[in-house]
């Protein structure tokens, strides 16, 4: 049954070997000129702390964005392009591979007939798709994971700028971040797995190859929005703390009516925490968003910009304080686990019932 | 004698829509058997259900004593050449040798091998450019190379020209006499049957309207023609299959273990055709006659 399966599916495994080397490939030649980039950059040389060094972070990052300077040898906007596209693909390949590896694995056997042909020979149907499932699942969660340990050693020079202190360039993202999150770790092995099993669900159910893959493709779709919106921020229950307005790198105050929002950026005690929600209280805890009469006068003096010195100094004063709602950075890996549990839970499930389907309801 | 297939009561559903209901038969073991029986009559489904193809619905199926596709061995017991002869287009020939000698222990590759060789197909040649005779060789190659027991053949020359039924009919038994297998074989053509059938079974609408040895059936039904009569009149022995009036003749098929004495009968041979035909009409007339029995009540 090893036999048939890889025979069956050696032109896949040929294509996504392909996949793989040319994105190694492209890597493996870029990595080593982003690291020599990063070691003779300001931040590269710079020998300190974040306090030290925190202002060349976002130099660096600065130096890959297209519209700064030219790079060694590409161009360097060649870098953030490459980074880009190391998270498209490490996103997409899981779907790619629910929709041309599972949703034909039986739909395809199912539209030719050929089922008939294989379930009659000497091996039960449980064992033909075990292995099928086993074989072409685990080779769809090392595609994964294999490019996203490439990407993640590639991007080492920018995780290193962005750990050093870089807040402010779109390439400095957070590790919470929607697109960090689901693209390092042990996520794309969750995704890889789910997105396979539903595939093959898709297909064992509906028994006609290209409506499983648009099946799948809507259904993967669904789960990785509500999945970042809807569920992840309430695995863990979130922490709560009250931040100066000192302790974020800056601060939007926009002004309507007399009421304003506070608006922060960048929290330079925790910067790697994943904030969830903020807003201005004051010294008793409670919400505000009314503007002290005296500060309005501070206004005036600024012409009604917003974050201007005068005003947050006056708002200060009053004891007023950001209220953050928070996961800490700490549990960046029981989120990475317990999100990838999940998703290997269903893909199991979802196998299950292809099990419980073929051996018993089978037409 | 020993059945290879037995089933009792026997029903599939398809949602609300019965495929084969209370079906009650036995295949007896050493004959080449025909299955016969107009367009859905259950012929497929019973063939699935005795490869374990299918679950069914109700009743209980028994293939050489066992479930269908309980396991390993019951499944290296049975060959099935399933209907329209699938075999993977993306794969050679070769390969689906391969595929037959890692998928099964009692594979025969010498068998095989030879039967390819005299079949003429290349094996280098992918089964998707197989003509659709090739293709039921192909097939028939793999179901018999793994050493059943039993085979079955679902409608297995429905799809091949006149030439190639015969070829693929007489390559059938060679290997049938060479290996002394059972095999169950279906058809909605009876002349398809006539040549390599043993053994007969008409199903009509889930029923068995009869079945026997060929030559039995042959022996015990008559045709006979004589001036016009009443069917009702015959003698006890003798039951009436179909019969035909003309204002003076009147035709019958009749069944009956004894020879028919009345000198007013012109006694013919019947073929295996007008005997098939006469009792697929009768379960057509009996289904009207019931169908207008439940309109009244």
């Amino acid at each position: 049954m090893i036999w048939l399966t890889w025979r069956q599916s050696r032109i896949k495994a040929a294509s996504a070997a392909v996949v793989l080397a040319a994105f190694a490939v492209l890597l493996a030649v870029t990595g080593p000129l982003l690291a020599s980039m990063y070691a003779v950059s300001t931040l590269g040389t710079c020998q300190g702390d974040i306090n030290a060094c925190g202002a060349y972070a976002d130099d660096f990052l600065q130096q890959l964005d297209a519209s700064h300077g030219g790079g060694l040898i590409l161009g360097a906007g060649t870098y953030w392009l490459l980074y880009l596209l190391g998270f498209v693909s490490i996103l997409v390949a899981p779907v790619v591979i629910g929709i041309f590896w599972g949703a034909p694995l039986i739909a395809g056997e199912f539209e030719a007939g050929t089922h008939y042909l294989a379930w009659n020979q000497s091996i039960t149907r449980t064992r033909w798709l075990a292995v099928k499932l086993t074989l072409t699942g685990l080779a769809a969660l090392a595609v994964t994971e294999a490019l996203s340990l490439m990407e993640a050693w590639w991007a080492t020079p920018i995780s290193l700028a962005v750990a050093r202190g870089a807040c402010c360039s779109p390439l400095a993202m957070n590790q919470f971040s929607p697109l960090l999150f689901a693209t390092r770790g042990i996520t794309p092995l969750g995704y890889a797995a789910f997105a396979f099993a539903l595939g093959v669900t898709a297909g064992v159910l509906v028994r006609r190859a290209v409506p499983a893959m648009a099946l799948t493709l809507a259904i993967f779709a669904v789960f990785q929005v509500a999945m970042p919106l809807g569920v992840r921020p309430h695995l863990f229950p979130p922490d709560h703390t009250i931040a100066a307005f000192s302790s974020f790198d800056s601060l939007d105050v926009p002004i309507e009516n007399n009421t304003f929002t506070a608006i922060p950026n960048g929290w330079g005690d925790q910067p790697e925490a994943w904030v969830l929600s903020t807003g201005a209280v004051n010294t008793s805890g409670t919400p505000v968003s009314a503007v002290p009469a005296d500060c309005l006068q501070a206004i005036q003096a600024a012409s009604g910009k917003a974050s201007h010195p005068a005003l947050l100094d006056c708002l200060t004063s009053h004891g007023f304080e950001i209220a953050v709602t928070y996961q800490p950075a700490s549990r960046y890996w029981a989120f990475q686990w317990t999100e990838t549990a999940i998703y290997i839970a269903l893909a199991l499930a979802l196998a299950g019932y292809c099990f419980w389907r073929i051996r018993r309801r089978l037409s | 004698m020993t059945a290879v297939i037995e089933t009792v009561g026997v029903g599939k559903r398809y949602g609300r829509l019965w495929a084969l209901t209370d079906c009650t038969l036995s295949i007896p073991a050493g004959h080449v058997v025909g299955l016969v029986g107009p367009n859905a009559a259950g012929k497929t489904t019973l063939l699935n259900l005795a490869t374990g193809m299918l679950a069914p619905t109700a009743g209980t199926i028994e293939v050489l004593g066992g479930r269908p596709a309980a396991g390993p061995a019951q499944l290296a017991r049975v060959g099935y050449l399933a209907q329209r002869a699938p075999v993977y287009a993306g794969l050679s020939v070769a390969d689906h040798l391969s595929l037959g000698a890692h998928l099964n222990p009692g594979w025969d590759a010498d068998l095989a091998r030879s039967r390819i060789e005299r079949l003429d197909l290349s094996l280098g040649q992918k089964a998707g450019t197989l003509s659709g005779g090739q293709c039921a060789q192909l097939a028939l190659t793999l179901a018999v190379a793994k050493r059943p027991e039993l085979l079955i053949l679902d409608e297995p020359v429905a799809s091949l020209d006149p030439l190639a039924r015969r070829e693929f009919l007489q390559d059938l038994m060679e290997a049938v006499a060479e290996q002394g297998l059972s095999v169950v074989l279906s058809s909605h053509l009876i002349s398809d049957l006539e040549r390599v059938c043993d053994y007969l079974i008409v199903l009509v609408a889930s029923r068995v309207r009869v079945a026997g040895p060929v030559e039995e059936l042959l022996a015990t039904h008559h045709l006979l023609s004589g001036p016009r009569r009443d069917p009702g009149t015959l003698p006890a022995g003798q039951q009436v299959i179909s019969a035909s009036h003309t204002d003076r003749q009147t035709t019958l098929l009749v069944r009956t273990s004894d020879e028919v004495l009345d000198p007013a009968w012109t006694a013919a041979e019947v073929t295996l055709e007008d005997l098939v035909l006469a009792y697929m009409n009768e379960a057509a007339g009996r289904g009207r006659h019931n169908h207008r029995l439940e309109a009244q009540s």
